[in-house]
């Protein structure tokens, strides 16, 4: 069976960056909400999986409508991608 | 909704399919580009009454915010409206040319509808006020452009280019949905005043840094910086050349300016950290692509490394942070726009007559069809920085800004690129004007006058601009300073709470 | 409650596997999965900020904007793999280095 180099090289980095990263990780505390504004209160919801679901939609509606909105043209956007790499040639002269 | 230009653009947008199924049962080929030219007409239009309204508005900010700082939220200033224009203006341009370019394909609908897409993703990414909102009207722009980048898919290359440009656009997009959820995590918030206000006190924090390089990396695949830049001289050369001009001219610099907005915004904190970054990549792009430029052998991808040299001298303007840079780099911007878009429309009138890009057989096509060859002498001259032409003065003045900021070391290399870059521009000229014809161009015939009209428009924009640049430049000074007044952009949405 | 620390590690780690695959892998699909890959992993990462924002709580918003990506990332695999069918009607194959044509 032939050797992928680039695979055995690339895994090797790899597999080092990932522990290194995780050792810095561990090692140096990520700053969890350090600079959040503390006059702004999130809008937290109760860690309940019954209710997240319903929350969280709640949430997208009365605060993200923009994006919402605007995710629904994207999504028109993929279908017209879609579309428009898989027409067939029928005006062929 | 959204802004009024922009809900013109999307809801004409979606409307496009409908118009053009109506014009496919009737017979009529052409309605759905001028329905697309139309309909970049009124959302003109109705940018100009955003712009009355952003002019008297306070600090020059209009915003359409829900609850600020957790929901979405759009800031439209005066650099959102001139970088808005470009886009319209330029995408007018391409789109007139793309009634007669096209019209030998099929598929039509799907490609108007794609390119009101992607102006208006472009129109949305200046517009956002807020990190997510950004990233979806990124995606827009990206998926849009990742179809028309493979549109002839019938064809080898626009495949394999449109693969490569979507996998490595796509890594991009994920390393900014990293760094967002990075930022998220420190702030709790992803909106840009929010965030600006709050990261101002993280001077020394090493995750600071490291979502930094996120960001650098992942605004930079789409900016062409150059170890990224692969993507681009494939996807340039294999999009038909209207999508090419637009890429080229306005979507690379989309990305230049979204990173230099959210840097801005965002890393206020760390600035000597990323405006030495910013110095260095820009200095390697020019070189990269000046470099690379005089060894092509194909007009288009000549003319896409053209595009990343001069988006290194872009870069170059916004790292030095001063009024002076950051005027001259938007100067550059609309310039380039103007230049890159004459010079690939013209391009593709030569590939469109001869059906080749091999500049070996182009020899002499500008004998052949001398209006298209004048026009594109007129853009390479202009490109190539000389006196009477608009090239120079953005050119000049981002030296200056370079000199003033005390960057000489960065400033003579951008000199000197700047010089480098002249032998292939006049290679160019020489190939395609001076030489004899070969076979080839001789069977070439003149380009139809509909396809000229806009590349009249940009010449003769490219002469206006040389000989009368005052209005542009204060436009680029008065987008310049909205963009560096961080205090008033902070203040219209969180001055109220 | 598991530190903060190991959810990051893992996003991370997520990311670094994501772009070992996009460097080192032949079929065109893995590709595509080591995309999804990487937008997972800043999935992952906002799901776990926001579950710690205080105790026994979670910020909607987080959950929010993973919603929303999820769905751009359906976006590009489909459109992704639209143009995969493409490149296998032309080539016959799915192997990425055997239509590699393009000059860099």
């Amino acid at each position: 069976m032939e050797i992928d180099r680039i695979g055995v090289v690339g895994l090797i980095t790899t597999v080092f960056a990932a522990l290194i990263f995780s050792t810095l990780i561990v090692e140096y505390e990520f700053p969890v909400f350090k600079y959040a504004d503390p006059d702004q209160p999130p809008k937290l919801v109760e860690s309940e999986t019954a209710i997240i679901g319903q929350e969280v939609s709640r949430f997208l509606w009365d605060y993200r409508a923009i994006d919402l909105i605007a995710q629904a043209f994207v999504l028109f956007a993929a279908a017209a991608c879609c579309t428009a790499l898989l027409r067939t040639e029928e005006r062929k002269k | 909704m959204f802004t009024p230009p922009l809900d013109a653009l999307l809801m004409l947008m979606v409307a496009t399919p409908a118009v053009g199924w109506v014009a496919y049962k009737k017979g009529y080929r052409k309605v759905p580009g001028i329905y697309a030219s139309a309909s970049l007409l009124v959302a003109a239009y109705f940018l100009y009454g955003l712009y009355k309204e952003v002019e008297v508005a306070e600090n020059g900010i209009v915003t359409r915010a829900f609850d600020i700082p957790l929901g979405a939220c759009l800031e439209i200033d005066f650099f959102s409206v001139f970088m808005a224009f470009l886009y319209i203006i330029i995408g007018l341009f391409a789109t007139v040319y793309s009634i007669k370019f096209m019209e030998r394909d099929s598929g039509l609908t799907e490609y108007y509808t794609l390119m009101l897409g992607m102006i208006a993703g472009m129109t949305g990414i200046v517009f956002a006020g807020d990190f997510f909102t950004l990233f979806v009207f990124w995606e827009l722009m990206c998926l849009t452009s990742y179809a028309l980048v493979a549109f002839r898919k019938q064809k080898w290359e626009p495949i394999e280019a449109g693969f490569k440009y979507l996998i490595m656009s796509a890594a991009g997009s994920a390393t900014i949905l990293l760094a967002m959820s990075f930022l998220y995590g420190m702030t709790g918030t992803l909106n840009f005043a929010a965030l600006a206000d709050g990261l101002t006190a993280a001077t020394s924090e090493g995750w600071l840094y490291i979502t930094l390089a996120l960001v650098i990396v992942g605004f930079g695949v789409k900016a062409a910086i150059v170890p990224f830049h692969t993507w681009l001289p494939d996807a340039h050369s294999a999009a038909p050349s209207p999508i090419s001009a637009m890429l080229s001219g306005v979507m690379v610099q989309t990305g230049a300016c979204a990173l230099v907005r959210v840097l801005l915004l965002v890393f206020n904190s760390a600035q000597p950290a990323w405006q030495m970054t910013l110095a260095v990549f820009a200095v390697f792009t020019m070189f990269g692509g000046n470099l690379m430029a005089l060894l092509q052998d194909d007009l288009k991808r000549l003319l896409a490394f053209s595009t990343i040299a001069n988006l290194g001298y872009i870069i170059f303007g916004f790292a030095t942070v001063s009024h002076d840079g950051l005027t001259a780099s938007l100067f550059h911007i609309t310039n380039h726009a103007i230049m890159k878009t004459l010079l690939f429309l013209c391009a593709g009138a030569f590939i469109r007559q001869t059906k080749t890009r091999d500049l070996r057989k182009l020899r002499g096509i500008g004998k052949i069809m001398p209006v298209t060859g004048v026009f594109f002498a007129i853009g390479t001259i202009a490109i190539a920085a000389f006196p009477p032409l608009n090239g120079f003065w953005s050119e000049m003045m981002i030296i200056a800004a370079g000199v003033r900021a005390e960057m000489i070391i960065f400033s003579t290399l951008t000199l000197a690129n700047m010089a480098l870059s002249v032998v292939y521009y006049f290679r160019l000229i020489r190939i395609i004007i001076l030489e004899e014809p070969t076979k080839v161009s001789k069977r070439a015939t003149k380009a139809p006058v509909s396809m000229l009209i806009p590349l009249l428009i940009l010449a003769f924009l490219c002469v206006f601009i040389g000989v009368y640049p005052g209005p542009f430049i204060g436009a680029s000074s008065k987008a310049a300073e909205a963009l560096l007044n961080i205090e008033a952009y902070a203040d219209a949405v969180l001055g109220g709470l | 409650m598991i530190s903060l620390n190991y959810y990051i590690a893992c996003a991370v780690a997520l990311y670094i596997i994501g772009m070992y695959c996009l460097a080192s892998k032949r079929n065109m699909i893995k590709l595509v999965m080591g995309i999804e890959i990487l937008v997972n992993a800043a999935h992952l990462s906002f799901v776990a900020f926001s579950a710690y924002r205080s105790v026994g709580y979670i910020d909607p918003l987080g959950h929010a904007i993973v919603i929303m990506s999820i769905g751009f990332a359906g976006c590009i695999t489909a459109l992704a793999l639209t143009i995969v069918t493409y490149a296998y009607k032309h080539y016959k194959t799915l192997d990425v280095r055997k239509l590699r044509r393009l000059r860099w």
